[in-house]
């Protein structure tokens, strides 16, 4: 390459991350890097040259329409729609790509998909930055497009079976987010069925088409039961699910064909010829027969996960790469050595870009939620084997060290820590984190598989398959351990639970009555009856955002199947249903809590100014909260600055949080899933903190409307950590991370300078220790100085390549909203004794 | 009137040579790539400004 090791070490010894990876990889991997269209968006708006793929709406409504007269059950149609994508789509390969497969038609193309939500096609409508030119002639197809899905969307369809009054609540945007979809989240994988290289979709069909033959054959013997009757629906679900995996490996071969073509007719350079080759032979092999090399088995990965977007919008990516692809990482590099460790590499950072450049058109809330990232694409790195031992291999190494070459902002890692991680793992993890990626986080593996079982029943064995549903929930990845849905999940803005107990319930954002109407706050005469007003509104809260999602998961199956996604699961190829119904599930659903450290930081404060103290009355409070802090300044830092705040080790404040975490988990307890298990907290944030600033209203804490929000999960408030690391995991860890809540998220920044060298490694492992040792369970860093981070706000240009930790993810700095890079700067930096 | 079957960029199926890909060159302003599109062997070209004649 013409570069010196001095110059690269040169760039890192500079903290020049990005520049000296760019002289690290290889070629292809350089190329590769960047040729990638990044696809989060900026601001709420897709980034310029990045345009609504209307390839697949045009596919989709020209099938429906034709289908509008066929005999067939929607399942049936609905797969027919998908097979018809997935056969007409225009497909591409790369120059220098060994893996294959993109949603859109072309790199630079977002797929939009008619079929969801009429109010998201009414976003397409009036997104004028990305739709494609001709505009006019393209604004003509939309429409036809939106008029045709209008009242035959899937939100259309379950509107009307909803209760109206949880719906406008949820709708409003004020207590919560998302829609219980069964085609729009998080999608959790059976990929102990469908990854383990047992079995591939033609031994899937096989099964299917014995079972269907099976089922035929019951339903004509002589009788009539009520057994018969639910074969009827089995035997279509069956078929559906037989149309998806063969339009797959259809698709798939289109994309082997096209790279002879290529290969034939066009390339001139003898090893790219043999490369494309190479790309034919895999994709004639894969996804239908079972992987046998590296490249086949993130092929098949790749295109099961391509797959799964082409049924739904899918906000999240929950994956075990390691786990999945070691295997053959181990055969074919450690055991045949057919395979380089440098070859592995390229691999690996490819699968990586691939991921990274995945785009589906999402409504502008979702994108402003998610700033700079396309979703909560978390991979789960590490963890245990199903008999405890340890699974890391040299593809969590490849991986780590994949990830620091091609520095892609999502996905992001997360690692499952347990004590028999070795030291040669750690430190490359700890690489990752000094060199500013902000991931992986560091998830303790004996904490949360405990808790899977404490919360949901997860028998351990089960349990050590977990991977990250989202950004931080455990979902294991077997027949009837995941979750195919977001709908596991109601994400509850928590701050208005304290905002709502001085205003007995009404929203003043919003303008309606959303939380109890609990007694007015002034008459309130003891803490324990304003706690007692907490407690009410968080449930009151919670059960508003959890029935919704309730009743959409029993809709789901009949009215939003999803028959690819019950194809690679085996609990619906044995059993014929789909794979959202709740009867084949045993439940792993938890409310997201966004903004939660709020409540405990603004009731330590009541309970010392207001009932301890007597400085204030109630309705001074009151008043001055209703006033926005006008007029109050003096008042307001009082509650600021004389009130004691969780992260300091200190039991005033931290007793209060404990309190409410233990109420919250009594009434996780009465909260039921159709699955019949529990509903716990997890208190994260994304970038809810930016999102909900100018939704909720002023708070005892200090705070005014438009103020940023705390960071979230149970990180203390920016700067308000006065005392240190080791007080804020004080704090931390007088929660009991296996049955307060479902997981709790801790940010922390680190020093980059402090983490230099052997030193700063030996700092940070006594660090991780520590944390280990008191028990919590998720912890991750920002490692990027203030220097860099104020030079990145003045000169965005020079600074693209900067990421940084936001929340349960990692975006570029400059991707992100002003005030939210504010929020990181003003975090606090904790020094490492 | 021309058709697809008469262009340089169509390459037909072989087990069914009425179907096939229209197979292009792209640079776009990051990358360079190949892409095909299903298309049926007798489709009007007239209007295509790609058409390549074999
Ligand atoms: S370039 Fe035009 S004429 Fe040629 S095959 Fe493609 S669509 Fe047909």
């Amino acid at each position: 390459m013409g570069v010196t090791a001095e110059t690269v070490k040169e760039l890192e010894q500079k903290q020049e991350w990005w520049w000296a990876a760019e002289k690290k990889r290889s070629k292809r991997l350089d190329y590769l890097r960047k040729a990638m269209w990044k696809k989060g968006a900026i601001g709420g708006l897709y980034p310029a040259g990045l345009y609504i793929d209307l390839e697949r709406p045009v596919l989709q409504t020209e099938k429906a329409k034709e289908l509008e007269s066929s005999p067939d059950p929607y399942v049936i149609k609905f797969a027919k729609m998908l097979a018809h994508v997935l056969d007409n789509k225009t497909i591409f390969i790369t120059d220098h790509s060994q893996l294959v497969g993109y949603l859109g038609s072309h790199p630079n193309m977002i797929t939009w998909d008619p079929t969801l939500a009429a109010i998201l096609n009414h976003e397409v409508v009036n997104d004028p930055t990305a739709i494609p030119q001709p505009v006019e002639e393209n604004l003509k197809i939309i429409s036809e497009v939106v008029s045709y899905w209008g009242g035959k969307s899937d939100l259309d369809k379950i509107l009307p079976h909803m209760d109206l009054d949880d719906s406008m609540k949820v709708l409003s945007g004020a207590i919560g987010w998302g829609v219980p979809l069964s085609r729009g989240g998080y999608s959790g994988k059976d990929y102990e069925y469908i990854m383990t290289g047992v079995r591939a979709f033609e031994d899937v069909i096989a099964e299917l088409d014995r079972r269907i033959d099976e089922a035929d054959a019951r339903a004509h013997e002589p009788g009539a039961t009520r057994e018969i009757c639910d074969l009827y629906d089995k035997m279509n679900m069956w078929e559906a699910m037989k149309i998806t995996l063969e339009a797959g490996i259809r698709h798939a071969r289109r994309y082997a064909r096209l790279a002879r073509i290529i290969a034939e007719n066009f390339e001139t350079d003898t090893e790219r010829r043999v490369e494309l080759l190479q790309i034919a032979e895999t994709c004639e092999r894969v996804p239908a027969k079972p992987a046998r090399t590296l490249q086949e088995s993130l092929q098949y990965d790749l295109f099961i996960q391509l797959f799964s977007r082409n049924e739904a919008i899918e906000g999240a990516w929950p994956a075990r790469p390691d786990y999945y692809h070691g295997p053959y990482y181990e055969q074919e590099v450690n055991i045949d050595k057919t395979l380089t460790e440098q070859e592995a590499l390229d691999l690996t950072g490819e699968f990586l870009i691939r991921a990274a450049e995945v785009s589906q058109y999402k409504p502008k809330w979702s994108r402003e939620g998610l700033q700079g990232i396309e979703g909560t694409w978390v991979w789960t790195l590490g963890g245990v084997n199903k008999d405890g031992s340890d699974a890391c291999n040299g593809m969590t190494i490849a991986l780590l060290q994949a990830a620091r070459l091609v520095r892609v902002a999502n996905p992001t890692f997360a690692f499952r820590w347990h004590p028999k991680v070795k030291d040669e793992v750690m430190r490359e993890i700890f690489e990752c984190i000094r060199q500013g990626l902000g991931y992986p986080s560091m998830r303790n593996d004996p904490i949360l598989i405990a808790n899977a079982m404490n919360w949901h029943g997860h028998p351990i064995e089960e349990a050590r398959t977990w991977a990250h549903q989202a950004c931080m929930s455990p979902s294991p990845c077997t027949k009837h351990g995941f979750q195919p849905m977001r709908m596991a999940n109601a994400t509850a803005n928590c701050a208005k639970i304290i905002e709502y107990v001085f205003t007995s319930g009404f929203d003043n954002i919003v303008n309606m009555q959303i939380g109890a109407e609990t007694p007015l706050a002034e008459a309130f005469t003891s803490y324990e009856q304003f706690f007692d007003a907490w407690v009410t509104q968080m449930k009151t809260i919670f059960s508003i955002l959890v029935r919704p999602v309730n009743r959409a998961r029993m809709l789901a199956p009949k009215m939003t199947p999803r028959p690819f996604l019950s194809a690679i699961s085996e609990r619906s190829v044995e059993s014929g249903l789909d794979v959202c119904d709740p009867s084949i599930s045993r439940g792993n659903a938890w409310i997201t809590a966004f903004t939660w450290v709020e409540n405990a930081d603004s009731l330590a404060a009541v309970k010392k100014l207001v009932f301890d103290e007597k400085k204030y009355t109630m309705a001074d409070l009151t008043g001055a909260l209703a006033a926005n802090w006008e007029g109050k300044e003096e008042m307001r830092l009082d509650f600021v600055k004389n009130a004691p705040k969780w992260g300091n080790d200190d039991d005033y404040v931290d007793s209060i949080m404990l309190d409410c975490l233990h109420e919250a988990a009594r009434f996780s307890r009465e909260l039921k899933c159709p699955s019949g298990n529990n509903w716990p907290i997890l208190p994260e944030n994304v970038s809810g903190n930016i999102h909900y600033a100018n939704i909720v209203g002023a708070l005892p804490n200090g705070r005014r409307l438009g103020d940023a929000l705390y960071d979230g999960g149970i990180s203390p408030g920016p700067g308000l950590d006065k005392k240190g690391p080791t007080a804020v995991l004080k704090s931390c860890s007088k929660i009991d991370h296996i049955s307060d809540g479902r997981a709790f998220l801790l940010n922390q920044r680190l020093s980059p300078i402090q983490l230099a060298g052997e030193k700063g490694y030996q700092l940070w492992k006594s660090y991780m220790k520590t944390w280990a040792d008191l028990g919590l369970d998720h912890v991750q860093f920002n490692c990027v100085s203030d220097e860099t981070l104020r030079s990145a706000q003045r000169d965005p240009e020079k600074y693209q390549e900067v990421i940084v930790r936001v929340a349960g993810y990692s975006a570029h700095f400059v991707d992100i909203s002003r005030k939210t890079q504010d929020n990181i700067i003003q975090r606090t930096v904790q020094g490492l004794a | 009137m021309p058709t697809c079957k008469q262009c340089k960029k169509f390459f037909p199926l072989e087990d069914n040579p009425n179907k096939g890909d229209c197979v292009q060159r792209v640079i776009d302003p990051r990358q360079t790539y190949y892409k095909a599109k299903s298309v049926d062997a007798e489709s009007d070209a007239a209007k295509c400004s790609e058409f390549e004649k074999k």
